[in-house]
């Protein structure tokens, strides 16, 4: 039986895998990494960038807070101004549960993996709110280049650490590029603005020693799978139905695997039933096929929103590997 | 070509600086401003079917919205009191237990541009809010319920079902969200359902006007 990193690199690499790689598995993500992301439930506060939060009790997740006073660049042709752009930790202090973690992976079975969450467009609308962030790509481009050439320094400097610390031999990357139908912005806005910025971040990566690069967008986004090809992405995680999944595997397999096809939203909900979870599966594992395709949630961790599907997903990918492989 | 003309094609195209002085000229021209502003809401119906076939996307969408509002900015003062081009008064919020406010934005802003007197009433907003809305504001045409998560599926039900209970007349009540569906919004009663901003424009004005 192949190791779940072996496995990994047989079904991206359209060799021989012996099963379906299940989720996550391949992935040892590294939670411990100071990344400075806070996830507080029922609470309100402000992060490292001077972005508030809220996250009300009975909510799935945290919202950025863009009123008047709390948005913090208030003008984009002065980000400058507004914008104080945190320090990298480096001490053993911060770093050290991380270090501790890396250290125990077993790097023949698993990927140490490292994180950086939010990415560079998601970190945009963060500081901006989503309308004045979208816009400005037309109002004000230089300053939203200048504003992203910053963002992308302070990522390549995470990376930088990142690397130091904690050897990771695979990278999660988040930023969320599309609603489920659409891209936010068009592939050529996309191309001009964010293209150039993840060329450097994932290039800076796999010149030192990042193996796999993993990016989450649970979204449509089939438009844009040629430029993930050209900055690096060797899975985009989060794929959903509506990009026609089977097709992209067809037309871009062996350059891009998939990871996703199971939908949060039809599947991952109150109601969820063990059943369900099981048809789904079949069905996607069945329609996208054994190469280039990864079956799990679109959820961009390795959990679910409610207590046990993430788990029936994983029982049901061990139970159609053993049928189909 | 016209300078209406001219105004329509500028804010398809989201020209925000070059608006304001075309409809100044179309004004000087002798056109009136009841005409402009039609042209202008002809061509926010335009971009609204650019989006929804993913022919554009937000940026242009906002870009298109910001350009007619500024040259409704200059038409304001000639039309104070007249309601000719009003369809009335549309309610809008995100529904109880929601934060999202992406699309329910884009859905306000498009609703507006078709020719509405907009009340964000924000999100999170709980069943009973939605009925003293009604009944605070004049002549209310349209209450638009936004939904974006599963979770909040039973409070869209819940308000659709206390506005529609609530026994007052007209208007009538669109939802939308990513989960929504047309059935859901027939299950629930809705008046009228939209699967995003540039088609939610359109299904408003249908419905206020039948």
């Amino acid at each position: 039986m192949l190791t779940k990193r072996q496995n990994l690199l047989e079904t991206i690499r359209g060799g021989n895998p012996d099963r379906f790689v299940n989720q996550y598995e391949f992935m040892n993500l590294i939670m411990e990494v100071p990344m400075g992301v806070e996830f507080n439930y029922g609470k309100i506060w402000k992060d490292q960038w001077g972005i508030t939060w809220n996250w009300p009790e009975g909510q799935l997740g945290m919202f950025p807070v863009h009123d008047a006073e709390h948005t913090v660049i208030k003008d984009i042709t002065e980000w400058k101004k507004y914008l104080t752009i945190p320090v990298v930790p480096t001490s053993d202090e911060a770093w050290g549960p991380a270090i501790a973690h890396a250290n125990s992976v077993d790097r023949r079975e698993e990927y140490v993996t490292g994180l950086k969450i939010p990415g560079i467009f998601e970190m945009t609308h963060h500081l901006m709110g989503v309308e004045n962030a979208l816009m400005a790509l037309y109002e004000e481009p230089e300053a939203m280049r200048e504003f992203i050439d910053a963002l992308t320094q302070y990522e390549l400097e995470w990376a930088k650490v990142m690397i130091e610390k904690i050897h990771p031999d695979c990278l999660f990357h988040h930023d969320d590029w599309g609603s489920q139908k659409s891209t936010f912005i068009s592939p050529e806005m996309f191309e001009e603005f964010l293209l150039p910025a993840y060329k450097k971040i994932y290039g800076y990566y796999k010149a030192n020693g990042v193996e796999l690069i993993v990016h989450h967008s649970d979204s449509y986004a089939a438009s844009l799978v040629p430029f993930m090809i050209d900055m690096g992405i060797d899975i985009w995680q989060g794929v959903m139905t509506t990009n026609n999944t089977p097709e992209l595997i067809k037309q871009y397999g062996g350059r891009i695997s998939f990871m996703g096809q199971l939908d949060s939203g039809p599947i991952d909900f109150p109601g969820w039933t063990p059943e369900l979870v099981a048809r789904e599966v079949e069905k996607v594992c069945k329609e996208c096929g054994k190469l280039y395709f990864i079956p799990n949630l679109t959820q961009g961790l390795n959990f679910s929103s409610f207590p046990g599907v993430y788990d029936a997903v994983s029982k049901e990918v061990d139970k159609i590997s053993k049928e189909i492989f | 070509m016209a300078k209406i003309d001219e105004v329509k094609a500028m804010v398809e195209a989201g020209k925000t600086k070059l608006v304001p002085g075309l409809v100044q000229e179309a004004l000087d021209e002798g056109s009136a401003a009841k005409d402009i502003l039609q042209g202008m809401v002809d061509s926010m119906s335009v971009v609204g079917d650019k989006f929804s076939t993913g022919e554009i996307f937000v940026p242009e969408m906002l870009m298109a919205a910001k350009a007619m509002a500024k040259g409704v900015d200059v038409l304001k003062p000639l039309m104070a009191g007249d309601s000719s081009n009003s369809l009335g008064t549309c309610i809008i919020g995100t529904v109880a237990g929601d934060l999202h406010d992406i699309g329910k934005n884009l859905v306000s802003m498009m609703i507006e541009s078709a020719g509405f007197t907009m009340v964000d009433l924000g999100v999170d907003v709980p069943a009973d809010r939605w009925i003293e809305a009604i009944k605070e504001n004049q002549n209310v045409t349209l209450v638009a319920c936004s939904g974006l998560l599963t979770t909040t599926m039973p409070a869209l039900k819940e308000a659709v079902q206390t506005i529609k209970g609530s026994g007052l007349p007209g208007f009538k009540v669109i939802v939308g969200g990513a989960p929504v569906t047309q059935e859901f919004a027939t299950e629930i009663g809705a008046d009228g359902f939209a699967p995003d901003a540039g088609s939610a424009a359109v299904k408003a004005v249908e419905l206020v006007k039948n």
